[in-house]
């Protein structure tokens, strides 16, 4: 099933949750709403949903108009943060629940749902788990079974709002590789809800980046990644330094120091922000850029931060720079060591855009 | 050392406990227990033979049974009432929902004479209505109807208010998760909302019951004492002791106690029938296993 979104707005009072959404998804796709709380991106997979009407534009379901129909028309799958399992009810009749509601001509024989349900539990790897009570379960095997209840009525597309939120950092990462085999193996169309830009980019086909609830940039995570058209997607979807600079004749300038050429469009001359990533700054030896001197070493697991005092900076603005550990155990930088940066890939933006 | 420092202060704190302990216990004798085994005492204080006559005389009967038919109406309707207000407060956003819960509260703000004296001041036959209902013969005040009335006034405010806070702490996820998986709201209610707030709404159906069966001062201003018609058992209770029929009142105060014991045990004993109270019971041990096997 494919989604469209024409024109979506939705205030909560004074509080314009989201603001004019367009948004295609194409059948099959997995898809990332991606932002920061409160950007509306829960809001917009509730109208999805229909657990929320618009104030204004359409929701089209295979091209049909599908805004005002009641949630449980729409066919779709919605998982919740927090589970929402039903405590009362075992595993296997949470699993069932889609099913034994259905009216008496639609409803599966008995044997035939117990054969649906525990090929469900299978598929979610709790086969052992049928008889249990969702409070005898832990984070991500609730959360599992909450996909099968999901899955078992046989949904058109899923939503999955913030799914691996609650859960502690392994066990998210084991379901996010998990979900993304899942959606490849049945090809439902999948959007998903998240803050985590890490998740976004590791599970998603399609990222779409929310801001004060408009879109602010959309497309193949590592596009987004590497082409931010914004400050605010550029500082959302990974770390970054942040250097005021001037613009002159084409040069960026930090202080009197010229980094390189600004290909941006039209800037501000006096009052642009130069964002760069931390693997993106290349270190060299002293006489090779822009001087630092090395303030801390931190090595974590793969890769190697270094925290560098810039000529001209503060020490309240240091800039941050990583370094696979291979180089670092070659090349052993030290704290105090003087070294010569240079910037492999950054780019400047008006400061207005920037404080967004 | 730190050992033994940690386990002076566990001492302290079990110090602590014990006087907890005691000192509730002992307020619980002396204002729940004492009362209670005073009312046994005093009703089979000229023997078995007069508790019996007591019981049995006409009069009782009727108040029990008018009690308990009152409990049976009041109860339902604010069942229902309750269920409702509680659903519309805690999952829905709308305008004037302060408003309805202060309003829920106000029985409980007023003092019930005053809640007797208002159905008087509705329905009595110089009331609003009393014109009216002397027309078609319709009886109100000193009447069944006006006790339901004010019994109903009264315990409304149990069901809705032990409700609230339950409904409100589970959110609407589940409900909306039934939807999204093809439920019908009277189906989601039925096999959602309601077993995830049935032990609250237990409670209230308990408290509330109580309530109805020992209601005094509403429903002394609106029966008219009317011996064998009006009166409910603890008007009942007040005339025989007002006669010095000692005996006698204690009696059939000890019947309205006694009721009031059977509805906690009949809590207890469905919470005991729980399947998944025990099941959380083993869940916490289940959990320790897996971690620590």
């Amino acid at each position: 099933m494919s989604i469209a979104l024409r024109g979506i707005g939705k205030q909560f009072g004074e509080f314009a949750a989201v603001k004019s959404i367009d948004l295609d998804v194409p059948t099959g796709a997995l898809i990332a709403l991606l932002g920061p709380s409160g950007c509306g991106k829960t809001t917009l997979l509730r109208i999805i949903a229909g657990l929320e009407i618009p104030d204004e534009g359409q929701v089209l379901f295979d091209g049909r108009d599908a805004t005002l129909w009641p949630i449980r028309d729409r066919n779709v799958g919605f998982v919740f943060q927090h589970y929402a399992l039903f405590r009362h009810m075992s595993v296997f009749e949470n699993v069932a629940f889609g099913l034994k509601i259905k009216p008496r001509r639609e409803r599966p024989a008995a044997a035939v749902l117990r054969k649906k349900v525990h090929s469900l539990l299978e598929l979610v790897q709790l086969g052992w788990a049928g008889d249990r009570y969702p409070a005898q379960l832990s984070g991500g095997q609730r959360q599992r079974v909450a996909l099968a209840r999901a899955l078992a009525v046989g949904p058109d597309v899923l939503l999955l709002d913030e799914p691996f939120g609650a859960l502690d950092s392994q066990v998210r990462h084991e379901l996010r590789r998990w979900l993304r085999r899942l959606h490849d193996e049945l090809h439902f169309t999948s959007i998903f809800v998240t803050h985590d830009q890490q998740e976004a980019i590791e599970v998603a086909d399609t990222i779409v980046v929310l801001n004060r609830g408009r879109i602010e940039q959309s497309g193949v995570p590592s596009e987004v990644y590497d082409l931010p058209t914004s400050a605010f997607v550029h500082r959302f979807l990974g770390q970054v330094n942040e250097l005021p600079v001037k613009v002159q004749d084409g040069r960026a300038y930090v202080g009197p120091l010229d980094i390189g050429s600004a290909a941006a469009p039209p800037l501000d001359a006096a009052n642009s922000i130069a964002l760069i990533r931390p693997h993106e700054i290349e270190i060299g030896p002293e006489t090779s850029g822009w001087p630092a001197v090395v303030v801390a070493v931190r090595v974590i697991g793969p890769i190697v931060r270094l925290e560098l005092c810039a000529e001209g900076q503060s020490a309240s603005e240091l800039l941050e720079a990583e370094i696979s550990r291979e180089r670092y155990e070659g090349e052993r930088f030290n704290v105090g060591q003087k070294v010569g940066l240079r910037f492999r890939r950054w780019q400047v933006y008006p400061v207005s855009d920037a404080a967004a | 050392m730190a050992a033994a420092e940690a386990r002076a202060s566990m001492d302290g704190f079990g110090a602590g406990r014990l006087l907890l302990i005691t000192v509730a216990l002992l307020f619980l004798g002396l204002f729940l227990v004492l009362p209670l085994l005073a009312v046994f005492v005093q009703a089979l204080a000229k023997g078995a033979g007069a508790y019996v006559a007591a019981i049995q005389d006409p009069m009782a009967w009727s108040a029990v049974k008018l009690t308990l038919g009152v409990a049976a109406i009041a109860v339902p309707v604010n069942l229902v009432f309750g269920v409702a207000a509680a659903w519309a407060i805690a999952k829905f956003e709308f305008r004037g929902k302060s408003t309805l819960i202060t309003l829920i509260d106000l029985p409980f703000a007023v003092s019930p004479v005053i809640a007797g004296l208002m159905f008087i001041l509705l329905f009595g036959s110089h009331g609003w209505f009393g014109d009216y209902l002397r027309e078609y013969h319709i009886r109100v005040v000193f009447a069944v109807p006006g006790i339901v009335l004010a019994t109903v006034f009264v315990t409304f405010p149990f069901i809705a208010r032990e409700l609230i806070p339950v409904m409100q702490a589970q959110g609407k996820d589940d409900e909306e998760t039934a939807l999204s998986l093809g439920a019908s709201g009277w189906q989601t209610f039925w096999r959602v909302t309601l077993p995830n707030i049935r032990w609250g709404l237990m409670y209230g159906v308990l408290l509330c019951n109580a309530r109805a069966m020992g209601e005094f001062g509403a429903v002394s201003v609106v029966s008219g004492h009317i011996r064998g018609l009006t009166n409910t058992m603890p008007l009942h209770v007040e005339i025989l002791y007002n006669e010095y029929n000692y005996a006698a009142a204690f009696a059939v105060a000890s019947l309205l106690a006694l009721l009031a014991l059977l509805t906690l045990a009949g809590k207890g004993f469905l919470e005991w029938r729980q399947p998944e109270l025990r099941h959380a019971a083993h869940q916490a041990r289940d959990r320790t296993r897996r971690e620590n096997p």
